[in-house]
């Protein structure tokens, strides 16, 4: 009887989950919370009031690659059913070059009405995969260094005069290392970059075997570095100790940096630069996977969402990160203190040459365990 | 003998599905490779990479029960031998509070509380106790030792003092008669008696201490750490849940040991 009544349950549940997915978005995004709010709070009622009838719902896996891993095996395990669950995935580029190799994402680009207008190099390539058709950038975000400028009038410009600097200054410059975010892990990477002499290799690739082990006196200097510097619990622990006065620099998400001046819990008075020759950043991307069992609705979707009011409006003036498509496409939208804001301390010229992308997927794993191995202990 | 199997099937079958089988799982993924055969390797790399973290978490974990069994006895001992009519009931009400909190608050409470220029440093700056030029930050093994006993201390003292409660008055009152003094009667009359209780509840804690993962992730900067933020750190970064539950297996294999050690004390007092 029980058992009857059990299953009765259970169908009418799945028919009643059948009926309303068929007016329902799934939008499935990593990244932290303010990813979630922003497509349930911003996106998704504005494209309800545009199609009657559609629910976007909204589910988060969690910030970090972590949160895109999730979105992997969420529809890595579904791979032989006809039909997925998910419409949209909003991913890191890491895993989706991961899926498109796994042939997990359809290639739709070409039927977004918008896709004319992204011109950067991540559209094409997500750290060494060719995702060209496959993704549409969401928005771009750079790993920079906040100082505070009434401690460090003239900051140090490059990993090597920052590395002289720490020895004047110990205890000034404050990181989280390579866990508890990716600010840190970026700034490591841009050591390897400055120090390793192949930064060319780690971030286009291709791999080789053993390339690790040419990395010794690089990673020698970055433990001898980690001496003089204070260990931060994290992205989040960085600006806070910034902001207790604990440290007077250290590596920040310039989105996130730029959220929390805005909320007024940051010290307004710091400002932001980037190491040469180079820091990484990284965009967050638009996927429709493969099985989506609404391709059509998930394209005017993502069309949507990269539209240039969408991306000024949402992207840059609620976010503060920078606009996925060509920002030129995005300037008449927004007035002229907002563009000034986005570029205030860092000119697009310095972002043009000195923010680079994330290195490739073999490599940027290997940098973390040689971290880990070399310098971590 | 089936109606009786029908009526425990589903307890049972949840057990299976949500405990038994995730535990195996993880167990079997502990032991192998990339290329699906079976391999020590993990095991090798998890103690290659973590083998201090794995040291570390146990260290903390004995601090933290060593904090909490002192506290806990001193605040349950004064709850059952206390005299005074005001302090013993306001002790009692306080106590608890802890027990309310979840982890991740007491997490980020304990941060910004126990930071170089957090807010003790701060206060004992203020009151001259500390140079504010050469304070430093508890947010190591301390920090985490100090947020896992003030959140477990409230959870042992209450099984422990009810423990305490239920003790016949009798002996209490007999070596009071003869002159004990409180302290010696806590240790020598009422102790004795509610050994198992507190051992019940440390091992608790210690399965506890040795889960949480956000207090580690949010006060501990680099390594070491517990091994619960390097699991974490392996799936994050890597993917990789074969180190990952490599190193879930040392938990395992500490916290049955610390199971084992209290069943056998309570057999044995048993036969006794």
């Amino acid at each position: 009887m029980n058992i009857r009544i059990a299953l009765a349950s259970l169908l009418a549940a799945t028919t009643l989950a059948t009926s309303v997915s068929a007016q329902t978005l799934t939008v499935i995004t990593a990244g932290d919370t303010n990813m979630v709010d922003y497509i349930n709070d911003y996106l998704g009622p504005k494209f309800e009031e545009g199609h009657p009838g559609v629910t976007v719902r909204a589910v988060g896996t969690g910030p970090g690659d972590g949160g895109s891993q999730a979105i992997y095996e969420k529809i890595h395990a579904q791979k032989d059913k006809s039909v997925w669950d998910v419409d949209v995935a909003v991913v890191h580029q890491r895993m989706a070059g991961k899926m498109v190799e796994e042939k997990l994402l359809a290639n739709y680009r070409d039927g977004v009405a918008t896709s004319k207008l992204v011109t950067r190099k991540t559209a094409e390539n997500a750290l060494g995969v060719n995702v060209s058709g496959y993704v549409m950038p969401m928005f771009h975000s750079q790993i920079a260094i906040a100082y505070n400028p009434d401690v460090i009038a003239n900051p140090p410009q490059s990993y090597d005069e920052l590395a002289k600097w720490v020895k004047e200054n110990p205890g000034k410059f404050g990181y989280n290392g390579i866990t508890g975010g990716m600010a840190g892990v970026g700034f490591v990477f841009g050591w390897m970059y400055a120090f390793s002499g192949m930064a060319d290799e780690i971030r286009n690739g291709p791999w080789a075997d053993g390339a690790a082990d040419k990395w010794a006196p690089a990673l020698a200097s970055l433990r001898d570095f980690n001496q003089s510097v204070m260990m931060t619990p994290g992205n989040a622990g960085t600006l806070d100790a910034m902001n207790r006065g604990e440290i007077a620099m250290g590596p920040v998400w310039m989105d996130m940096f730029y959220t929390w001046v805005a909320d007024g819990r940051l010290n307004p008075n710091l400002k932001l630069m980037i190491l040469s020759p180079g820091m990484p950043g990284q965009p967050m991307y638009y996927t429709v996977p493969a099985k989506s069992s609404q391709p059509d609705l998930a394209k005017e979707f993502i069309a949507f969402a990269t539209s240039p009011a969408v991306q000024a409006d949402g992207i840059v003036r609620r976010f503060n990160w920078f606009p996925g498509i060509d920002p030129q496409n995005v300037k008449s939208e927004l007035t002229d203190a907002e563009w000034q804001r986005l570029f205030a301390d860092v000119t697009p010229e310095t972002l043009a040459e000195r923010g680079w992308s994330m290195p490739q997927a073999k490599y940027f794993a290997a940098i973390l365990e040689a971290y880990e191995k070399n310098v971590a202990k | 003998m089936w109606p009786g199997v029908l009526l425990i099937a589903p307890a049972l079958t949840a057990i299976a599905l949500l405990y038994a089988l995730p535990l195996l799982r993880s167990l079997i993924t502990a032991f192998v490779g990339e290329d699906g055969h079976p391999t020590l390797g993990n095991l090798a790399k998890a103690l290659e990479f973590y083998g201090a973290d794995i040291v570390y978490s146990i260290l903390v974990a004995l601090g933290s029960l060593a904090l909490i069994a002192f506290v806990s006895i001193a605040i349950a001992g004064y709850l059952t031998l206390g005299q005074s009519r005001w302090a013993v009931p306001l002790l009692r009400w306080i106590y608890r509070w802890p027990l309310f909190i979840p982890f991740i608050v007491a997490g980020q409470t304990a941060r910004s509380f126990l930071a170089r220029n957090g807010v003790l440093n701060t206060l004992l700056t203020d009151v001259g106790l500390v140079d504010a030029a050469t304070a430093t930050s508890l947010l190591d093994w301390r920090g985490l030792v100090l947020t896992f006993a003030w959140k477990q201390i409230p959870f042992v003292t209450l099984l422990l003092a009810g423990a305490m409660a239920s003790l016949d008055r009798s002996t209490i009152e007999a070596a009071r008669n003869l002159g004990a003094g409180r302290l010696r009667c806590l240790i020598e009359i009422v102790l004795p008696q509610v050994r198992p209780q507190l051992l019940v509840a440390l091992v608790l804690s210690l399965v506890t201490i040795m889960s949480v993962l956000s207090v580690p992730v949010m006060l501990i900067s680099g390594n070491p750490t517990m091994m619960t933020a390097m699991m974490a750190h392996r799936v994050t970064f890597y993917g990789d849940y074969a180190v990952a539950n490599a190193l879930g297996l040392f938990s395992y294999l500490l916290t049955a040991v610390a199971a084992w050690a209290y069943l056998r004390m309570s057999l044995r007092e048993k036969s006794n």
